[in-house]
């Protein structure tokens, strides 16, 4: 499986550690809801199919990215970077 | 079966064949074809083991979906519906078979309700705050 990194080009998804379902949101630090809390940390929706991802390229650039993946065929689509990196793919 | 504790690794002898395994893909698939690179991975761990099998030719190799629970532990519970029951989420483990689990499950369906042993293992675990994470390593499937 390659994984189109914006920095490094398409690499070996070896060389990244992955970070899972990039679609979940973090509650606002001031909310104190348990349950919408709960889920932020629990409650995944695990498709069959198209599933956006956070993967890490621990052995290349180090750049955090998001990655659209098809979790049964394995097709991976775009890839751009997040934090305080996004925006700025080369 | 001979298991050893630095990776995944079990194997046991059949009077034909060997039978060897297993490592997790670490994300989210419903592929069931497994990756070269842990093919090779658990290979070399057998090797570690038992070098002399080094010029045995692999048959077959199997990749499935695993049952991941989010604190790594399996979930023995009554359902949300009535008359339902969960066995589940018992990630790599393969212990969906023995007797000690089995025991507490029928329990649980004869009785309605589960027997003391499981009775933490419930779904409703993780949003009431008791998760049973044996290892601590948090609400991350693929480090369990």
């Amino acid at each position: 499986m390659l994984i189109p990194c914006p920095v490094c080009g398409p690499r070996d998804h070896g060389e990244f550690t992955y970070g899972g379902d990039a679609t979940v949101v973090r509650p606002d630090v001031s909310d104190g809801d348990s349950g919408r809390w709960a889920q932020y940390v629990y409650d995944r929706g695990n498709p069959r199919g198209a599933h956006r991802e956070f993967w890490h390229h621990v052995h290349g650039c180090r750049q955090w990215m998001a990655v659209e993946r098809d979790t049964l065929t394995h097709d991976v689509g775009g890839a751009e970077l997040v934090g305080a990196w996004a925006g700025r793919e080369s | 079966v001979v298991t050893f504790g630095g990776g995944h690794m079990y194997v046991s002898q059949s009077t034909r064949a060997a039978r060897y395994g297993g490592n997790l893909d670490y994300y989210n698939s419903y592929a069931q074809r497994g990756q070269p690179a842990d093919r090779h991975e658990v290979a070399t761990e057998l090797l570690a083991v038992f070098p002399n099998v080094g010029k045995v030719r692999l048959l077959r190799s199997w990749g499935g979906v695993m049952d991941m629970s989010m604190d790594g532990s399996p979930i023995i519970t009554t359902g949300p519906l009535p008359g339902m029951y969960l066995n589940t989420g018992w990630c790599y483990g393969g212990f969906k078979a023995t007797p000690g689990s089995g025991w507490c499950f029928a329990h649980t369906m004869v009785h309605d309700q589960p027997h003391p042993l499981n009775a933490a293992f419930t779904l409703e675990r993780f949003h009431h705050g008791r998760p049973i994470d044996e290892k601590g390593a948090g609400p991350t499937p693929r480090l369990h």
